[in-house]
């Protein structure tokens, strides 16, 4: 590795933290003056039932340690998070961190594995155009990308379920979180595998990855290439395949975690989705927020993962601000 | 001086791509699209209409418990009947309701908003511009469906405060193609050519800009939020938030239903789900086969 690449990435690098910091400061902004403006703050959901004049509701909060303007409160709210200190569920009464992670975790596997499921579906798709031609494979391959992107996938995971374990019983038909203790690969599989094919992001994935390759195909370095007898994939690789493809999936991150919610649901799989839904119908907000925030740390982690990558290739960009 | 002005003028209308010969270089298979996007479409509206004329072929709510589960085409129910013995047809007919009008309500906040905001960003540039794009960033932060729950634990499952999120969120998107086409015209002649005959800014942007060249993306902008507003309308109704039974939705139709898909009655689930995939296939082949061919996307 050269050294010069070592100096524009650690610019990028720095600049790109700043950012995220600064955009996750933002993000807990937002999820402040939802709770701020929703009607039934934790506060009021504490004194609820009880009639009180204003007064005692004022010293009720000093004597809580409530602050008592809304920048204060914010403040307060945000040392605590910055601590780790998510608040305790209401509905469970355990602090809200430690199971966030601990759900996180499944849902990191699940969302992950879809991803690659996803790749596996979209690449060659994408691909097979650039490196033959117009086949008459082609078209049907599309239309498949564009089917499945449009399938609910909630009714694929039934479809799924039908078929696998009612018709062939390949999977154990437990689901949820009694068998905890037993995951076995088995049992990731098929939401992996459901959430992989039913995201709704094949056709996108392809679409860009093939307008991608075919620009890349055409420079002039890659003709170049070709014409010295040298691999046109090999130098067409880094910019027409590894930046379009961390582009797409740092892009899709949110929609991915989205459909997680629904999959979850599905297969009754104990993670963060299922964790937020449970917690949308208590009206839990401490948990709902944690799982805002955090699920705002994927997303910004994919994006910076993105720019690294991006800058890695092309270190040129760094001083470009804009593609 | 006003000969030159009409020359001028002239100039700026022939910048103005006429739509005509577009269609005519258009492929076949974007037409193809684009026809069946139009299609679903029509079909959509027609059966919002007739839904709400309660012109159906049957009550979407009445029961009739010597037909349940009727496989489709007994006794007159066209797609069957459900496990409370209600006509599926009319019920698939009716649910459009439950996505339609907040649906285009989503897509009215997301076009507005993202076209100021990417006017700002693009015309104005400098400080306005980063802030824009911080914004978009930050909005874009949020997986969509977290941020709808986080609104509903707040406030209250109503479909509208749903679809204002749901708006919201698109902001972003329209933003950076309102912004890269800004981008993209300020390197052209006519806008200079504009400011030098001396328009008014607000003529340049309404009329230049917004008018003659981002009509067609507004246009694939709502197709293609349209999809996204049905997506998360039946994920939503399916995850019991927004429309609830026994109103119908195409969602919760699908989660009634899939209990019995195990009995291998397929149809209660399987035709709401049907009708979501067809519909969501409509709105994104008509969005691409649309953007193909106004935007040229398949010439290069």
């Amino acid at each position: 590795m050269r050294l010069s690449f070592v100096r524009p990435v650690a610019q990028q690098l720095f600049r790109e933290l700043a950012l995220t910091a600064l955009l996750l400061l933002g993000v807990s902004f937002v999820v402040f003056l939802v709770l701020y403006f929703s009607p039934g703050d934790p506060f009021s959901l504490l004194l609820e039932g009880q009639m009180v004049t204003a007064e005692t509701q004022q010293q009720l909060r000093m004597a809580l340690g409530v602050p008592e303007h809304w920048y204060s409160q914010y403040l307060f709210w945000l040392g605590n998070m910055v601590q780790g200190n998510f608040g305790t569920s209401i509905r469970s009464g355990l602090p809200v961190l430690p199971e966030i992670i601990r759900v996180g975790i499944n849902t990191l596997y699940l969302t992950v594995g879809s991803m690659v499921v996803t790749l596996l579906i979209a690449v060659p798709i994408a691909l097979s155009p650039a490196q033959r031609g117009e086949t008459p494979l082609n078209w049907p391959f599309t239309m498949f990308a564009y089917l499945v992107s449009a399938l609910p996938v909630f009714w694929l995971g039934y479809v799924f379920i039908y078929i696998f374990i009612h018709q062939f019983k390949l999977f154990p038909i437990l689901y949820g979180y009694s068998s905890e203790r037993e995951l076995t690969p088995l049992f990731f599989l098929l939401p992996i595998l459901v959430l992989g094919v039913g995201n709704g992001t094949i056709s996108e994935v392809v679409r860009h990855l093939r307008d991608e390759m075919s620009r890349v195909l055409q420079e002039d370095y890659v003709r170049t290439a070709r014409a010295k007898g040298a691999s046109a994939w090999r130098h067409a690789f880094k910019e027409g395949f590894l930046i379009p493809i961390t582009e797409i999936v740092a892009a899709k991150i949110p929609f991915i975690l989205g459909g997680a919610v629904v999959v979850e649901q599905v297969f009754n799989w104990p993670g963060m989705g299922r964790l937020a839904w449970q917690a949308a119908l208590d009206r839990d907000y401490p948990v709902i927020m944690g799982i805002a925030v955090v699920a705002a740390l994927f997303v910004r982690f994919g994006t910076l993962t993105q720019r690294v990558v991006y800058v890695m290739v092309n270190p040129r960009a760094s001083q470009e601000r804009e593609r | 001086m006003t000969g030159m002005k009409q020359y001028a003028q002239a100039s700026l209308m022939v910048t103005d791509p006429s739509s005509r010969s577009m269609w005519k270089q258009a492929a076949a298979i974007d037409l193809l699209y684009v026809g069946y996007g139009l299609f679903i479409v029509s079909l959509v509206v027609l059966s919002y209409i007739l839904g709400s004329l309660n012109f159906l072929p049957h009550n979407p709510q009445e029961m009739d418990l010597s037909l349940l589960m009727a496989p489709p085409g007994v006794a007159g129910h066209l797609l069957g009947t459900d496990f409370m013995g209600r006509d599926i047809l009319s019920r698939l007919i009716v649910g459009i309701q439950a996505y339609f009008v907040p649906g285009l309500l989503a897509i009215a906040i997301a076009i507005t908003l993202g076209t100021v905001f990417g006017v700002l960003a693009g015309y104005r540039g400098g400080g306005v511009e980063t802030a824009v794009l911080y914004l978009g960033n930050l909005v874009d932060s949020f997986p969509r469906l977290v941020l709808i729950l986080l609104v509903i634990a707040a406030f209250k499952p109503d479909i509208y405060y749903i679809m204002i999120i749901v708006g919201l969120t698109n902001v972003p998107n329209v933003l950076s193609q309102v912004k890269g086409k800004i981008n993209f015209l300020k390197q052209k002649n006519f806008i200079e050519a504009a400011v030098a005959l001396g328009l008014k800014n607000r003529v340049i942007i309404f009329k230049h800009i917004l008018w003659y060249n981002c009509r067609s993306l507004f246009i694939i902008q709502a197709t293609l939020g349209m999809a996204e507003v049905i997506l998360i309308e039946t994920s939503l109704s399916y995850l019991g938030f927004g429309v609830q039974e026994p109103i119908p939705s195409w969602g919760n139709m699908v989660q009634s239903g899939a209990n019995y898909l195990l009995q291998g009655k397929f149809w209660l689930s399987t035709t709401p789900a049907l009708a979501i995939l067809f519909t969501i296939l409509g709105f994104h082949l008509l969005g691409d086969g649309l953007n193909n061919i106004l935007e040229g996307r398949r010439s290069t």
